[in-house]
């Protein structure tokens, strides 16, 4: 088999972390610019300004994808969505911990956010390799790469929904009207389905990252939509913006299985008797 | 900022991580065939771990909420809502065990037998006879039933009880207050996960129950994990009431 050239985990560590946490930041940033400029550029701003953490999101449901991958490779024995489900599991804990402790310094609860999870999953990637041997070399540090997805995942979708992540209306927009849940689930999916889907032999790393950009934004389609609800316009256009990336990376991916098939064939349907 | 030497506290943070333990305990309980025994080739219920764990457990945390807020004062009935959480776990476990055994016997067409014991502990009966020649055993015989709802007991159990901690810390918090079973059940589910996925790396994919020989083995282990990264949870949990 010829060597394939993959992308280098730690280039997606950067994609993931850069590209979420700018993401969760800008949905703050753009409404304090608004204010400023003022007139419609302004106003316009402040309606754009969630969309850009459902982006944030799909960058880090990218990284998680990438990471569920690596750990997945070597065989769970529990199947693929077992990460997906303790990749939200972890971020839930995290990115609440996060937002609340700096429920004052509302600015530093992504990053905050990001450590813990990023501590707790080290931990229990320790815990599965050395307590439980897992016998699988890069447990531990997939494990923290999962655990900061699964936390940035969960920031970014709800902040799309939110508006913006101060505890105060994160817990009232997320979390009492029941969104939470769609984010926890629809996530976890976004998460473990590309590898899930692709696992096996032949699987690419190309291919699945672009089913994983796929998923990333039927995520963010299904949170637009919540988003509606909540915050009007703006969920509008993260639905829109959404549906518009799903159609564009499913294409590409489309593509890529095309690409990998040795051929396709159609082949009819069975026939009612032997020939 | 909470004081984490505050005996209340503390006690919050022990029963988070007991709670903890007791899902963990669950999942070696449930007997989980994973895709073999979707294909009817080895014993137990032909899906994973964690959704047969969370599935009945989230039951639980509902039947117990219900019970919580249909209670005058929650806080002093603390056994009625673990044994709401319970029961609303047994029922649901109960439910898919029996759908899928139906299906094992009337679509599937398999005797029910376990590859692990030679006798049923329970009602005495050979198993090894009605094994099929290849497989890891069929179907659901009665010890892994019985074995399926302690499982889902101490899984109720557990996650009746870290709601029920959480929300009464959450609801005297100042910056959670009125959102407090919200946050509580978020919360719930999250370390529900956790828990739930941790053992089942340790059993890896398929366990029959207490009968199976991986129980006593795996056990020790995964409940000890589960304890510590139960503790950490337990921290976090309490220190998000507080603020800072």
């Amino acid at each position: 088999m010829s060597e394939i050239k993959e992308i280098a985990p730690n280039k997606l560590v950067l994609f993931g972390v850069l590209g979420g946490l700018l993401g969760i930041y800008l949905t703050y940033l753009f409404p304090v610019l608004g204010m400023k400029i003022g007139g419609n550029v302004g106003g316009l701003l402040k309606v754009i300004a969630p969309t850009f953490g459902a982006l944030g999101g799909i960058c880090a449901v990218v990284w998680g994808a990438d990471a569920v991958r690596r750990v997945s490779k070597y065989g769970l024995g529990t199947g693929v969505p077992s990460i997906g489900q303790i990749a939200m599991g972890m971020g839930i804990v995290a990115s609440m911990f996060g937002i609340a402790i700096m429920a004052k310094f509302p600015l530093a609860g992504p990053v905050v956010s990001l450590v813990t999870a990023s501590i707790i999953g080290l931990i229990i990637g320790w815990f599965a390799q050395n307590v439980i041997k897992m016998k699988i070399p890069v447990m531990v540090r997939g494990m923290t790469e999962i655990a900061a997805a699964g936390s940035l995942i969960i920031l970014g979708f709800g902040v799309a929904v939110a508006g913006n992540f101060q505890f105060e209306t994160f817990v009232k927009m997320v979390f009492d009207d029941g969104l939470i849940l769609a984010v926890f689930w629809i996530g976890a999916v976004a998460i473990l389905h590309p590898f899930n889907a692709t696992l096996g032999p032949d699987e690419k790393q190309k291919r699945t990252t672009y089913l994983a950009f796929s998923t990333g934004a039927i995520t963010m389609t299904i949170i637009g939509i919540g988003a509606i609800m909540t915050l009007g316009l703006s969920g509008a256009i993260t639905m829109m913006l959404g549906i518009i990336l799903w159609v564009i990376y499913y294409k590409k991916f489309w593509d890529e299985v095309y690409k990998d098939a040795s051929s396709v064939l159609g082949t009819g349907l069975i026939p009612k008797t032997e020939a | 900022m909470v004081s984490l030497l505050d005996p209340v506290i503390l006690q919050s943070i022990l029963l988070i991580a007991i709670s903890g333990t007791l899902i963990c305990i669950a999942v070696h309980f449930i007997p989980v065939g994973g895709a073999p025994a979707a294909m009817a080739q080895a014993t137990g219920i032909g899906t994973g771990t964690v959704e047969l764990a969370a599935g009945s457990g989230l039951v639980g945390l509902i039947t117990a909420s219900y019970m919580y807020s249909s209670l005058p004062d929650p806080q002093s009935q603390m056994l009625l809502i673990l044994a709401s959480g319970a029961m609303g776990s047994m029922i649901m476990i109960a439910c898919t065990m029996l759908m899928g055994s139906m299906v094992y016997a009337f679509g599937v067409g398999v005797p029910f037998a376990s590859a692990q014991v030679k006798n049923d502990p329970i009602t005495g009966d050979r198993q090894d006879l009605y094994m099929s020649k290849g497989t890891q055993g069929q179907g659901l015989p009665t010890v892994c039933f019985v074995s399926g709802v302690i499982g889902g007991m101490l899984g109720g159990i557990g996650g009746a009880l870290i709601y029920y901690v959480l929300i009464g810390l959450y609801s005297q918090s100042a910056i959670i207050g009125t959102s407090a079973a919200a946050v509580a059940g978020v919360f719930t589910v999250g370390v529900f996960y956790v828990n739930s996925v941790i053992p089942s790396y340790g059993v890896g994919g398929t366990i029959e129950g207490f009968h199976d020989p991986k129980f006593r083995r795996v056990l020790p282990k995964d409940a000890f994990t589960s304890f510590c990264v139960s503790i950490m949870c337990g921290i976090v949990a309490v220190l998000i009431a507080g603020g800072m």
